[in-house]
């Protein structure tokens, strides 16, 4: 395999100089809203008489698997904040910001550990490994991989994945009843909303230096992510063409019928498809034409 | 056109994340992110600013004062730019959890300096984004982790043991030195802030070490050995922290200037004759600490500013 090219950092001046307000306003508010999973979750409310075992065992499914693609932040977002001090005149605000996403996500992987383990055990890979090369997806290097352009990155991982992210969790505390999952859900959807918000705001600060080529790379990097990640069944299993989704879709189903902090299967793929055509027209005022995409099931996406 | 590397590292291999283990390994790792996260603050709401102020210093004291805090924040920046990469090779490597977990604040602490050292330069009439002169840009562009981080071929206690128990130790200890002789009021309360930080930073690469030492062979501890010696002699004492120990050039002449008449107006840096014993004494402890728990000895050091090995 040929070395990862990567970009060589020229340090100085080094502007540390808020350019980016609405960004370090996300940044000041990730601080000043910050919390502890350990205080801060009623962990102890959590009564697990209360449920079947058939839907511990569901939903000890879904909340490891969570754990294992909010884990992929892990690597991703320091190898994120690195690029942004490698590009020549990035501003120091996303730099601060991705500080605090990065532990908003060691937040949320350990608390999904956790919750697993309350179900009954944390389960630590897919049960078919067909699921592996999907999740297994390598974005650290992706976002410092100098052939890769750091706009592009940003418009699909941090603006229309996390948004695709923000909505799914959002969905999930809609649809939880049990009081320390809704509490727990709470402080992630408050802290996926900064993440989509920082996607999106920095897409358009920089919309307006891209050319078209440029724009139409973003399109591109766009739709190769809907059709080879999202629509592989990343974020919503059932999407996935070549893999059998049923287990998945059975504990989504019997977790969200408990209250813990799910929806069906059904659900998420109508949420994909509506927030999709969302994403897809904010990128268009932004000049940015993704293509439209088949689905072997749902049709034109 | 940007400069481009090309060379092997750890990136070149695809991921590999399951089984993905997130129980606790080393639990003293573990409880060093709860208690971080549990001591979090806020440098624009957690420190009195209005306390300071500038006016009661003169122009002289108050450029000396921007420059050192503006040199604060550039090592911190070192921080956000280079040590991340570590975390990349924790999660690459699978490491345990814990160093994974602890790691992402242990950056965010690191922008918690960065901004409260920009914030104090700003106070004091204006962050100063690079040195006075450009020579002395090779003292503190970089301390080299990024590269060793990502490099397959160095083996991860090196770097931990170079960066943390050596690098970090000393920064550590000029920490309290100057919290025990700086007067103003602000200026001790940023550095005690970032000190509670840099307690557990410190503890960190201890705890990994002390989980590892038993596992490395006598080939690997001399690897360990080698990559403190190179930190300390080729980082530390070319001023990555300390700017009179940089090589003596009219560069480094200006910035030391501008520690005395900081120092003087007590704002928050120290002098060569404060901070040589306890760099020397710092590097003494390292010794033990080493010798006692991992059976290494570090060699004596020299350096022109300083009387004798040490």
């Amino acid at each position: 395999m040929q070395p990862t090219p990567i970009l060589v950092e020229r340090r100085f001046p080094l502007d540390l100089a808020q350019s980016l307000g609405s960004i370090r306003d996300l940044y000041e508010a990730g601080k000043s809203e910050r919390w502890d999973p350990e205080r801060d979750v009623a962990w102890a409310a959590f009564d697990r008489a209360a449920y079947a075992p058939a839907v511990l065992e569901a939903a000890r499914k879904v909340w490891s698997r969570r754990a294992w693609i909010e884990y992929t932040g892990l690597a991703e977002t320091p190898a994120l904040l690195i690029r942004f001090c490698l590009e020549p005149g990035r501003e120091a605000d996303p730099k601060y910001f991705l500080t605090v996403r990065n532990t908003e996500e060691a937040w949320h992987v350990e608390s999904f550990h956790r919750m697993a383990e309350a179900c009954g055990g944390y389960i630590d890979r897919p049960a078919d490994p067909a699921w592996e090369p999907v999740i297994n997806q390598t974005l650290y290097r992706q976002a410092l991989d100098a052939g890769q352009s750091l706009d592009e990155y940003v418009a699909v991982h941090c603006a229309v994945e996390d948004g695709l992210e923000l909505e799914l969790y959002a969905a999930y505390l809609g649809n939880a009843r049990d009081a320390m999952v809704r509490g727990l859900l709470e402080r992630v959807v408050a802290d996926k909303r900064r993440h989509a918000e920082f996607g999106w705001i920095y897409l358009a600060s920089r919309a307006p230096q891209l050319d078209a080529a440029a724009k139409a790379g973003v399109a591109r990097a766009v739709a190769a992510w809907i059709e080879g990640v999202a629509l592989a069944g990343y974020h919503v299993p059932s999407l996935a063409a070549g893999i059998d989704a049923r287990g998945e879709a059975a504990a989504a189903a019997a977790c969200a019928e408990a209250g813990l902090g799910a929806v069906t299967a059904a659900a998420e793929e109508a949420l994909f498809a509506a927030y999709l055509r969302r994403a897809r027209a904010r990128l268009a005022e932004l000049g940015v034409a993704v293509p439209e995409l088949a689905h072997p099931r749902l049709g034109a996406i | 056109m940007s400069a481009v590397l090309t060379t092997p590292t750890i990136l070149d291999a695809p991921e590999s994340r399951f089984p993905l283990d997130l129980s606790s390994r080393i639990p003293r790792i573990r409880d060093l992110f709860h208690a971080a996260t549990r001591n979090q603050w806020n440098p624009a709401t957690d420190v009195r600013w209005d306390d300071l102020d500038p006016s009661a210093y003169t122009e002289d004291q108050r450029f000396a004062a921007r420059l050192y805090w503006s040199r604060r924040a550039w090592g911190e920046y070192g921080a956000i730019s280079e040590s991340p990469a570590l975390q990349i090779r924790f999660c690459q490597e699978k490491h345990p959890a814990d160093m994974r977990l602890f790691f992402t604040i242990r950056s965010q602490e690191e922008s918690r300096h960065a901004e409260v050292c920009y914030r104090m330069a700003e106070r004091l009439g204006g962050y100063i984004d690079q040195p006075v002169k450009t020579a002395y840009q090779g003292s503190v562009a970089t301390h080299g982790v990024r590269k060793l981080a990502l490099d397959p071929d160095s083996p991860l206690e090196c770097v931990i043991a170079a960066l943390v128990c050596a690098a970090e130790e000393i920064a550590f200890d000029v920490f309290k030195h100057l919290i025990d002789i700086t007067p103003n009021p602000v200026a001790k309360q940023v550095l005690k802030l970032v000190m509670r930080d840099e307690v557990r930073h410190c503890a960190f690469g201890w705890h990994y070490m002390a989980s590892r030492v038993r596992h490395l062979s006598p080939e690997e501890l001399e690897r360990v050995r080698q990559a403190v010696i190179t930190m300390i002699e080729k980082v530390e004492l070319n001023g990555y922290h300390s700017a009179w120990l940089a090589p003596e050039t009219p560069a480094s002449r200006v910035e030391v200037e501008s520690d005395r008449i900081t120092w003087e107006a007590g704002l928050g840096a120290t002098v060569e004759e404060l901070e040589k014993p306890v760099f020397i004494e710092s590097i003494r402890r390292i010794r033990r600490q080493m010798q006692s728990g991992w059976g290494i000895e570090l060699p004596m050091f020299t350096h022109p500013r300083i009387q004798g090995p040490f």
